[in-house]
């Protein structure tokens, strides 16, 4: 018997990381014995192995929780930049948002973020403070900041402990009471948003879809719209946590769908699943995206035989991995590879951690870099590889990815956030002062700048107080330079990379002087350069090695010594050669690594 | 069969010093008289397996040889003349300490047919015996040589080890000058190698001492060279110079792949491509010696491309050189070009540069 329309509340939980969401969530599915204690562990719907060490709610899921004759499905949405796009999608889900604060924490550039996402997408927001039970937690002054944010009485902000779970069946009370029922007709067409899509091996593509016109029954042949796929449906359910059959998922409801199709590409987030057959297919629901990779990386694999091994493993991340795509790439200095469009930096780290702990795979992967479009004579190239990039200045002009950037500092660093941000090219739009002591300033900053451990220098800068988060902000035009680096005359396209103009020296110094260090002496002196097409801009000297001998060899023991030699051998063997140099596999590792990477 | 040599390794010292990783232990002396017999025993166990081998040379290393009594030296190396086909001219050699001798021991010594004397005397600057942890000053090597000479050695070796934490050049070339004043017949010369198992190895790896420098240490084996060969001594092998005819007989039998016995805890021996050794810790040796066993602890056998390398780098190491025909010309011209090798007679030979390099040179030549 499907739950009357009136009695459904669909809603998502929008929080800064760290500010409590998924132990509220943990919270709600215990006092709604949705979950019972004995099964019951911490960061519950957190499910994959990456996800939970990492702390990073990576998939949006729907979860039906059964409390006071009302069906309340708590949607969870990622919390990461670098998935904007799939929160906007599970926001679409919705009609309110519980709006999440820590109480000693106060408002974070995540927090305002999603509100003003959420906002957006019409829905009814339910502000709380969390953590009220922390010795730290401020409670007044919290509510003081986000009632003047909402235009709201503080008095009348919830305050709770998901820990304790002080406050929280209030807190469901309210959202029954404030959120909307969803509207939809049963009748109509089907139109079903599809909010997030992952891949099991063993049932294919399921997907998570609110119904918002129509009904979805649990066997059918459904079509994708924007994919124009069609297939055999197999089975609707809900997660209640568990996923569990039902006949269909009406109007206004939120579930699962197993697919029948085989490949997540299939079946994207945001698109719209129809019923097949023209007389029962409805229209395309609003909003619907493809994913498009904001950071590339070279991947190659470090022993160059495993090439089909990573061929193969990224065939299969692709399948659960919507978002993820490559082309082949050939390097002079690492040999074949890949290279790799990512969401974010994040998402390449997943992708990262996943080839190598899932397909056993070791990697050196190449400095992430954006996407830059390249004019010249009329004609625009899109250039996802710094060694593509024609060398010299030779373009009438480039154009490169930026972002709407919000920081929100204390006062007493925002000097030292101003300088982070025209240091990084970055120009200001407006600042505001949430209070006296918290300012929300924007910026709208190159996102190759970001890409290159913008966020930790603005951590330690601020004592890890300020916050960050951004947007796609469309393309502009930049002074941009292809910076190589030569050993021994040789350029090594690995160390290629495009910077801005100003930057260059400081870029190309850097470089230097790190492979300076990195490369072993060689049997001549090799010149490390970085040069801008002819132009050399730095330049150090790895000295001629002068002494490799082993100095005593008597006492009879000859085969110690020659096991030496053939340790050396063996070393040698697996050394890259660049020209005439020898590189070993290390120094491409350190000299890519950038510094510190841009985690949060 | 070509000319063999008889190695006896002596595992006992005074002290340990910090750098040396050779095996040698100080404060086993209650050891020494069984551990004679262990080597008079194993000397029986294992001649019968080189019958009909002349032997040119004996070497009594270590450790420290002279911590044992000259009597017991003499009964060795009577025992050794008595089962091994030893030539009257072999040349029989002892390592010895500065502090372990005097003028009545190496009479002794010299008077057992111990005719070459093998002399630690690292360095002539206090502080750098100090930094290796030498016992000894720079006075009792003087001491030591001029005992010998007065108990008639008339060829003689000083060791000697460059590169120390502390030591410059000036300092190096006094000692290598302090060293020819005492006009010894022959000289070696090691640049110190950190071993990562040894107390100065640990220190280094802990950050406690530095590594020594390559290129001080270049720079060294340069001022060695021009010292020593201005002084008359030819270089024969990357760290041996010698007075013409003074070569040392039995290492070059190591050099020059000649089948060697190796009696002692730990001894290697060699012959036809395949080496052994004998297990390490004293007491094991012993006990499988007095067991009537021979007290082998492991063996290898070359395979070609294992002798081909030994062959390459110890032929490269005594300046013989290898012939040219033996690598494809594209192996070797660079090294050439570059003055790491020359070409004389149809042999490529490593020029003073290329000695530093010869791992480098092995490597290319053989890869």
């Amino acid at each position: 018997m499907p739950t009357d329309i009136s009695h459904i509340r669909n809603f998502c939980i929008v929080a800064h990381i760290d500010h409590g969401k998924s132990t509220l969530a943990d919270r709600m599915l215990e006092l709604t014995h949705t979950v019972d204690s004995r099964t019951m562990r911490a960061q519950y719907l957190d499910r994959m192995d990456l996800e939970r060490e990492r702390g990073i709610t990576i998939k949006a899921q729907a979860v039906r929780l059964l409390h006071d004759g009302y069906e309340l499905n708590l949607i969870d949405t990622p919390g990461h930049v670098d998935f904007t796009y799939e929160v906007s999608r599970s926001l679409a889900a919705c009609e309110g948002a519980i709006l999440l604060v820590d109480a000693a924490q106060g408002l974070e550039a995540q927090t305002l973020a999603n509100y003003h996402l959420a906002r957006d997408a019409g829905l009814v927001i339910v502000p709380v403070l969390n953590k009220i039970d922390l010795p730290a937690a401020e409670p007044d002054k919290r509510a003081d900041e986000l009632g003047k944010l909402l235009d709201r009485d503080p008095g009348e902000i919830l305050r709770v402990s998901a820990k304790s779970g002080f406050g929280v069946t209030e807190l469901l009370r309210e959202v029954i009471a404030v959120v909307p029922p969803p509207v939809g007709d049963a009748d109509a067409p089907l139109q079903a948003l599809i909010f997030d899509s992952a891949f099991d091996t063993y049932r294919g593509v399921i997907t998570y879809v609110r119904v918002k016109a129509g009904r979805l029954p649990s066997h059918a042949t459904i079509k994708m719209l924007a994919t124009r796929v069609t297939s055999e449906a197999e089975e609707t359910g809900v997660m209640a946590p568990e996923a569990t059959p039902v006949d269909a998922l009406g109007p206004g409801e939120v579930g699962y769908l197993v697919t029948g199709l085989k490949d997540v590409h299939h079946a994207k987030v945001g698109d719209t699943i129809t019923l097949a057959g023209k007389a029962r297919a409805g229209e395309p629901l609003p909003g619907y995206r493809e994913p498009k990779p904001m950071v590339w990386s070279g991947l190659f694999p470090a022993d160059g035989s495993d090439y089909s091994d990573l061929r193969e493993a990224l065939d299969k991340l692709k399948l659960s991995d919507s978002a993820l795509v490559f082309e082949p790439e050939t390097s002079h200095a690492l040999g074949f590879g890949f290279r790799v469009g990512f969401l974010g930096l994040l998402h390449m780290d997943i992708v990262r951690e996943r080839l190598e702990r899932e397909f056993d795979l070791e990697l050196i992967s190449t400095a992430p870099n954006v996407e830059f479009h390249v004019f010249k004579a009329g004609d625009e190239a899109i250039v996802h590889n710094p060694a593509e990039m024609p060398p010299g200045g030779d373009y009438d002009r480039v154009e490169e990815p930026v972002v709407y950037a919000t920081v929100i500092t204390p006062s007493d660093y925002l000097g030292a956030v101003f300088e982070l941000c025209q240091g990084r090219r970055g120009e200001m739009v407006d600042m505001e002062y949430l209070t006296p002591e918290r300012v929300e300033v924007h910026y709208v900053l190159p996102l190759a700048e970001i890409v290159f451990d913008f966020f930790d220098q603005l951590k330690s800068r601020t004592r890890g107080y300020a916050s960050l988060d951004y947007e796609p902000w469309g393309f502009q035009e930049s002074k941009l330079v292809r910076v190589d680096v030569l050993l021994h005359g040789e350029p090594v396209d690995a160390f290629s990379s495009v910077v801005h103009r100003d930057k260059a020296y400081e870029y190309g110094k850097r470089m230097v002087e790190r492979l300076k260090e990195l490369i072993p002496r060689q049997l001549f002196d090799v010149a490390v350069q970085a040069a801008i097409g002819s132009k050399v801009i730095a330049r150090e000297t790895v000295k001629a090695k002068r002494k490799d001998v082993l100095a005593k060899c008597y006492g009879g023991d000859i085969t110690r010594k020659r096991k030496l030699l053939e340790t050396q051998k063996k070393g040698k063997e697996r050394m890259r050669r660049v020209g005439k140099v020898d590189v070993p596999q290390d120094a491409f590792i350190a000299a890519l690594r950038v510094d510190e990477k841009a985690k949060r | 069969m070509s000319d063999a040599g008889i190695y006896v390794h002596v595992p006992f010292c005074l002290t340990r010093c910090g750098y040396c990783y050779f095996h040698a232990y100080a404060g086993l002396d209650e050891l020494k008289p069984r551990y004679l017999r262990a080597l008079l025993t194993e000397a029986e166990l294992t001649a019968p397996g080189w019958d009909c081998t002349p032997f040119v040379s004996v070497f009594l290393g270590g450790g420290t040889p002279t911590t044992m009594a000259p009597a017991d030296l003499r009964a060795l190396l009577v025992h050794l003349r008595d089962r091994f086909l030893l030539a009257d001219d072999a040349e029989i050699s002892v390592e010895a300490n500065p502090d372990t001798v005097d003028e009545a021991s190496l009479h002794a010594l010299r008077d057992a047919g111990y005719g070459r004397l093998s002399m630690g005397a690292q360095s002539f600057d206090p502080a750098v015996l100090a930094s290796l942890e030498r016992i000894h000053q720079p006075a009792s090597v003087r001491a030591a040589f001029g005992a010998a000479r007065a108990a008639g050695y008339d060829n003689i070796n000083l060791d000697l080890i460059y590169g120390t934490d502390g030591e410059s050049i000036e300092s190096w070339e006094r000692t290598l000058r302090e060293a020819i004043a005492l006009a010894p017949e022959h000289i070696s010369a090691y640049a110190l190698t950190i071993e990562p198992a040894t107390a100065l190895g640990r220190q280094v790896a802990a950050r406690e001492r530095p590594a020594p420098d390559p290129d001080v240490q270049a720079d060294m084996f340069s001022v060695a060279c021009a010292v020593l060969g201005d002084a008359g001594y030819r270089h024969y092998e990357v760290s041996n110079w010698a007075k013409p005819g003074f070569e040392c007989r039995h290492n070059l039998g190591y050099w020059e792949r000649r089948p060697y016995v190796g009696l002692g805890a730990g001894a290697h021996a060699y012959r036809d491509d395949v080496r052994w050794w004998n297990v390490r810790p004293p007491e094991g040796y012993m006990d499988r010696v007095e067991a009537g066993e021979l007290p082998i602890g492991g063996s290898e056998s070359l395979d070609p491309s294992d002798a081909y390398l030994e062959e390459v780098f110890l032929k490269l190491r005594i300046l013989e050189g290898v012939p040219a025909s033996w690598f494809e010309p594209a192996r070797y011209e660079a090294f050439l070009d570059s003055g790491l090798l020359e070409a004389a007679f149809g042999q490529l030979v490593p020029t003073e540069r290329g000695m530093l390099l010869l791992n480098e040179l092995v490597l290319g030549l053989t890869a």
